[in-house]
């Protein structure tokens, strides 16, 4: 028997591969060098800065300047964002199985840790900004608040998204029928997640 | 035109090979004019098919056969978690000096792959999306080669 396709039902594609789910590996390959670019914009700045305050402990001309980056604080930030993807494919394999409870604790708990991580974030730029950081203070501020700030809004972007599912999910609109809502939101957490993977190493890490 | 070619050809007193600008960004312009021209071209590309289907509104989206369970994703989790506490670990062990870079580096990496390929599925999805994915990843390594050996930065 052939089911009658359905605004939600995948399509028959020449890939082989639903259109929704190529577009967004496409806009996520772009993302790459989005983020490539600011990145390797930060690496390149970083050390030019001409005043403080600057990134890490650093000694000029005989004078001490303490660096603003709090690593132990910002690890706890990278841990909550890393354990937000583990959710988030939770909440896949939950509704996979259409388990739509399920599906809206896991929903519910990415929702959460990308709030914390964003409460992190803005913890993290208003200390600096108290230490004499903006974002035209100097060549680091500028690079390191684009950089951080465009993520941030990736993942407000992303909060905004879980937050609307669990919505749907609530009202039950969301079964293992149409789960590809809910994959193709979990692919742009789980970019977002790996961005900071690399931006805690790159960024933070790297002295 | 003739000031426009010796300035292309020579740009910054650097000859056109020694500039990685070049050599590096010249091929990825060619590739992208490559691309744009198969793009418009009636060229049709035939890319690897699945099975075919046994109804003709088969759904290719369904949880695949393979996937990995919640118990198998849980682990991957503790595994990131675990990868974590030892960068941020080792960024307190001085005695490391300049191996630290390729140490950080590696298990930066390796938390990459495992959310790429495990969370967001591309060990088991269509190898197209991979072919998709590393080539932006591809560029944006030429990126950094060129820009960061162009403008003299380095990371460490």
């Amino acid at each position: 028997m052939q089911h009658a396709p359905t605004a939600d039902a995948a399509h028959v594609t020449n890939t082989g591969i639903d259109n929704r789910k190529l577009l967004m590996w496409l806009f996520l390959a772009s993302e790459c060098l989005f983020f490539g670019g600011m990145i390797g914009t930060y690496l390149l700045y970083r050390n030019s800065s001409v005043t403080p305050p600057y990134p890490t402990d650093r000694v000029i001309d005989g004078v001490a300047y303490s660096g603003l980056f709090d690593i132990p604080f910002t690890s706890v930030s990278a841990f909550v964002l890393l354990m937000s993807s583990v959710t988030m494919v939770l909440a896949l394999a939950a509704i996979q199985r259409n388990d739509r409870r399920g599906l809206q604790i896991w929903l519910a708990a990415t929702a959460l840790l990308g709030m914390t991580f964003l409460a992190g974030q803005a913890f993290e730029f208003t200390e600096f900004h108290k230490e004499g950081l903006s974002v035209n203070t100097n060549l680091f501020g500028t690079s390191f608040f684009v950089l951080t700030g465009f993520h941030g809004a990736h993942v407000s972007v992303g909060v905004l998204i879980l937050v609307a599912l669990w919505v749907m999910a609530r009202r039950g609109r969301i079964t293992s029928e149409n789960a590809l809502n809910v994959e193709l939101a979990g692919l742009y957490w789980h970019f977002v997640d790996v961005v900071w993977i690399v931006i805690f190493t790159l960024v933070y890490l790297l002295q | 035109m003739l000031e426009l070619l010796t300035f292309v050809l020579a740009a910054d007193g650097k000859a056109f090979f020694e500039n990685p600008a070049y050599l590096l960004g010249i091929p990825l312009i060619a590739v992208g004019a490559l691309g744009v021209l198969l793009a418009m071209s009636p060229i049709e590309l035939k890319w690897p098919q699945p099975a075919p289907a046994e109804e003709e509104y088969e759904i290719f989206d369904h949880p695949a056969d393979g996937h990995p369970d919640a118990a198998e994703y849980v682990k991957v989790g503790l595994i990131l978690a675990v990868i974590t506490g030892i960068e941020v670990a080792i960024y307190y062990v001085d005695a490391l000096g300049d191996t630290l870079l390729p140490i950080l580096l590696v298990l930066s990496a390796l938390k990459f792959v495992l959310v790429i390929l495990w969370f967001m599925h591309l060990r088991f999805d269509n190898r197209l999306l991979t072919v998709m994915f590393t080539t932006g990843m591809v560029l944006v390594v030429a990126l950094f080669v060129v820009v960061l050996s162009t403008l003299g930065a380095s990371l460490v």
